[in-house]
């Protein structure tokens, strides 16, 4: 760390000192200290809940401190410090769901907190000229709710920007987008960090590629606590992923999982292949409840046995596709097979899959609620929630037990485990792991893997590419409402999912599965 | 000459008046995301405060001043009933819809009890000044429309000029535009260092005092009196006639026109001498006006996308 003490040198751009937070009982925050250097990107590395971004809520003036301080360049920010004072000070924040007014403008979310006359022509002058001098390229007058997510990112930047920001603090800024506008993103960063002695970044992130890519400096924290910190160059992968972790806790399991994550393999769907096709789409076209067409020509099928990853961009369509394969929207054209048993588990577990404050039975009854009639079987249901917790190892304190006190996995275990109660031939997942840790996505994982095993059609969709490559056997990109079947690489699927698709790329095994299957009644297959 | 068609004219601005000012001050309010179904008791707050304010000071110091002061204390009623509305909802974040009722049921029953305290069962002894109507020269002599538009109180000429301010103001300001984010998306509006309870507040409180005008303009520019319960509803047609104007202060003008023109036309099918009807029809017809535009508008226009929310930030 003798870099960070270096004698010469400017203050840190943003410097935080044995910060402590909590809440209620629990400690966020346990004396954590952060040094970003100007000039630097400094990545501040974690899993889900280790405190990452209340770290950076707190230096952003968003959550007060129970202990602590934070100076920006050298000087100190003294209470009540709030987003206002921050950015006055040149501290910017990002944050993971994006800060703007979708019915609003480019411009007028820029202008939104000034005061005084607003003149649109005047920031869309401003909008116009941060594009050309930082390459972030927005039309002032487009509505921000029609902007697809990468361009609403650099919304939120040029929103910064505007405003003079030279710390920039970005909370996920990866997860949400394709890997090219990852790749563009972080060059970006690298670019700002270095155009300007005065300038820095603090990129809060769980991926260690992207950490190791881009950052001077990384700091890791696990459950609240700074584990390890220093320049980039005294860490590896394995280092990074060691201190994230915690010492014997990254057990062979999740050993292997990280490498399942990090390397492709072949595609081994040969068996899969010899699987009855249990869901089939033939040239789908999907119009939502507002009649806009949101798949325009989707055509692929699942075997029994197999897990297909969908990859996809957010936006491109692949909330209508999964909804109408579980039957729960109709198509606009095409033919699109599904049995009546699929089962289906929405990505919002709190909103669209369980009833929070009602117990684990009462949430088993919920399900087919709307085909059922006549009274209730609560005990046979209380038996079979107590059969389901301990089949699927789902941790909770019984079957009164109420959802809401169950950990983000084990809700998700449940719900997983709910949808495949009555032994469904298919099973259809959109983002299984939102929001869950290391280890309770390993556990999902598992679970759809043995889905597979017992012989179900397994469709995922995970708006994390690398998720979808470690868990499926094949791979469908989605693109602006258009399916194409792809090689299981990572490069090619992140280009396809962008709509670069060359010819070479997409798998033969589309084409020749689609031949065979091409609707000509009089030929039976 | 004056004909049947220009009284109705007329009569349709004259009832529009008092819809469009509290509607305007509603759709400032729910533009910040707070819905105010308080707004019929700052009417009626309003009117009593006016009634209370214009008799008073009349009696000692003319009748201009009588109505200056009524119009005021009008206003400030209305802030005051909608800071009480404001108190609890913007700041303590309890259900405006069930706030709201129960200050509307407050209002009513307290500008009763005020009104035979002070006036007596009767109201014998309450003479007011009143508001007349002011013809522009030249202007209020144009076929048709000079009549219904330019001789009228001068409360109606304020809003000719108040409607495109308010839009030029939603549109043009930084504060308008805080105001609008914040009925869109508060999480957006605290990032960018505006403060979602202060705007919230504020339009709430404006809201009630264009309310309490409105109130005052019942009193001072119409009935020349207070009656228990004059506001008859008109605090929730002025929030059907936000909807209907959808949440512009133009559209919402022009909704309030056509409120008016329903309520008008009993005095147009009385002059010609259609008798033979109830009227109590015609009282009727903005009502149902009202639930046909809730049923049918409603479903097409956009509200705030944070209307009535009780978290202030999701995150």
């Amino acid at each position: 760390m003798a870099a960070l003490s270096a004698p010469a040198e400017r203050p840190a751009a943003l410097a935080l000192r044995g910060v402590t937070k909590r809440f209620g009982d629990v400690v966020a925050l346990d004396d954590v200290s952060l040094d970003v250097r100007a000039g630097t990107v400094h990545a501040l590395l974690g899993e889900n809940g280790a405190g990452k971004s209340t770290l950076m809520r707190v230096a952003f003036g968003l959550l007060a401190p129970d202990g602590g301080s934070i100076s920006l360049a050298g000087v100190p920010c003294t209470p009540p410090f709030t987003p206002r004072d921050a950015m006055a000070r040149g501290l910017g924040m990002v944050h993971q769901h994006f800060s703007l007014v979708a019915a609003m403008t480019v411009a007028e979310n820029v202008a939104l907190g000034a005061a005084g006359r607003y003149d649109a022509a005047k920031v869309a002058s401003t909008v116009r000229a941060i594009g050309d001098r930082t390459g972030l390229v927005l039309d002032p007058a487009a509505r921000v709710g029609d902007l697809p997510v990468s361009a609403q990112q650099r919304c939120e930047i040029v929103k910064a920007l505007a405003r003079d920001v030279r710390v920039l603090i970005l909370d996920e800024p990866t997860a949400v987008l394709a890997p090219d506008e990852a790749q563009a993103l972080l060059r970006w960063v690298r670019a700002f960090a270095d155009s300007d002695p005065s300038h820095a970044v603090v990129l809060i992130t769980h991926k260690l590629r992207d950490a190791l890519a881009v950052a001077d400096d990384i700091t890791v924290l696990r459950r609240g606590v700074r584990v390890a910190h220093g320049p980039v160059a005294q860490f590896t992968e394995a280092s990074l992923a060691d201190a994230m972790l915690g010492p014997g806790e990254r057990s062979s399991r999740v050993d292997a999982e990280v490498r399942e994550a990090h390397t492709p393999r072949a595609p081994a769907a040969d068996q899969a292949r010899e699987g009855r096709d249990v869901l089939h789409a033939h040239q789908v076209v999907i119009r939502d409840t507002e009649g806009i067409t949101r798949v325009r020509d989707a055509s692929f099928t699942v075997h029994a046995g197999e897990i297909v990853g969908l990859a996809a961009v957010e936006g491109s369509g692949q909330h209508a596709l999964l909804r109408a394969m579980a039957g729960l929207l109709p198509v606009a054209a095409g033919r699109l097979q599904s049995p009546t048993d699929v089962a289906f588990v929405p990505e919002d577990r709190h909103r669209d899959a369980l009833l929070l404050d009602a117990s684990l039975t009462e949430n088993l009854a919920l399900r087919d609620a709307g085909r059922r009639s006549g009274q209730l079987p609560w005990r046979t249901l209380a038996e079979r929630t107590t059969a389901l917790l301990s089949a699927r190892d789902v941790r909770a304190a019984g079957a009164t037990a109420i959802a809401r006190t169950l950990s983000g996995g084990n809700q998700q275990k449940f719900v997983l485990a709910r949808a495949l109660d009555d032994a469904p031939s298919a099973l259809i997942v959109e983002n299984p792991t939102r929001g869950l840790d290391f280890r309770a996505t390993a556990a999902v994982h598992d679970a759809l893997r043995a889905a597979r095993d017992a012989g179900l059609a397994v469709l995922v969709y995970s708006s994390d590419l690398d998720e979808v490559l470690a868990v499926a056997d094949r791979v469908l990109a989605l693109h602006d409402g258009v399916v194409h079947e792809v090689a299981r690489e990572r490069d090619t699927v992140g280009r396809a999912m962008l709509g670069v698709v060359s010819d070479a790329s997409i798998a033969n095994t589309e084409r020749v599965t689609f031949a065979t299957r091409t609707p000509s009644p009089g030929a039976s297959a | 000459m004056i004909t049947p068609l220009d009284d109705f004219l007329a009569a349709t601005v004259r009832t529009a008046t008092p819809l469009a000012l509290a509607a305007l001050g509603e759709c400032l309010t729910e533009r910040s995301g707070v819905i105010n179904i308080g707004l019929e008791g700052a009417i009626i707050c309003g009117a009593f405060g006016a009634t209370v304010a214009a008799g008073t000071v009349a009696a000692t110091a003319g009748g201009a001043l009588g109505l200056t002061a009524g119009f005021v204390i009008g206003a400030a009623a209305g802030a005051v009933i909608a800071l009480l509305f404001a108190l609890f909802t913007v700041w303590w974040r309890a259900d405006q819809i069930i706030t709201g009722t129960a200050i509307t049921l407050f209002s009513l029953g307290l500008t009763g009890l005020l009104y035979k305290t002070v006036y007596g069962a009767t109201g014998v002894g309450l003479t007011l000044p009143t508001l007349d109507a002011w013809a522009i020269p030249g202007l209020s002599a144009l076929p048709v429309i000079g009549r219904a538009l330019f001789a009228q109180p001068l409360i109606t000429y304020a809003l000719y000029l108040f409607v495109p301010w308010l839009a030029w103001w939603f549109a043009r300001t930084h504060a308008g535009l805080a105001l609008r984010a914040t009925g869109e998306s508060p999480d957006a509006a605290l990032a960018a260092g505006v403060s979602p309870r202060r705007v919230q507040l504020l339009a709430t409180v404006a809201g009630g005092t264009l309310a309490g005008l409105a109130g005052a303009t019942l009193v001072l520019a119409q009935s020349g009196t207070f009656v228990e319960g004059m506001s008859a509803g008109k605090g929730f047609i002025a929030i059907a006639i936000v909807v209907l104007g959808r949440w512009s202060p133009r559209g919402v003008a022009a909704a309030a026109l056509l409120f008016g023109g329903a309520s008008a036309l009993q005095y147009l099918f009385q002059s010609l001498g259609w008798t033979g009807v109830p009227y109590q029809l015609f009282l009727a017809l903005p009502y149902v006006l009202t639930l046909l535009v809730l049923a049918r508008a409603s479903a097409r226009s956009r509200a705030p996308a944070a209307l009535a929310r009780r978290e202030l930030t999701l995150s």
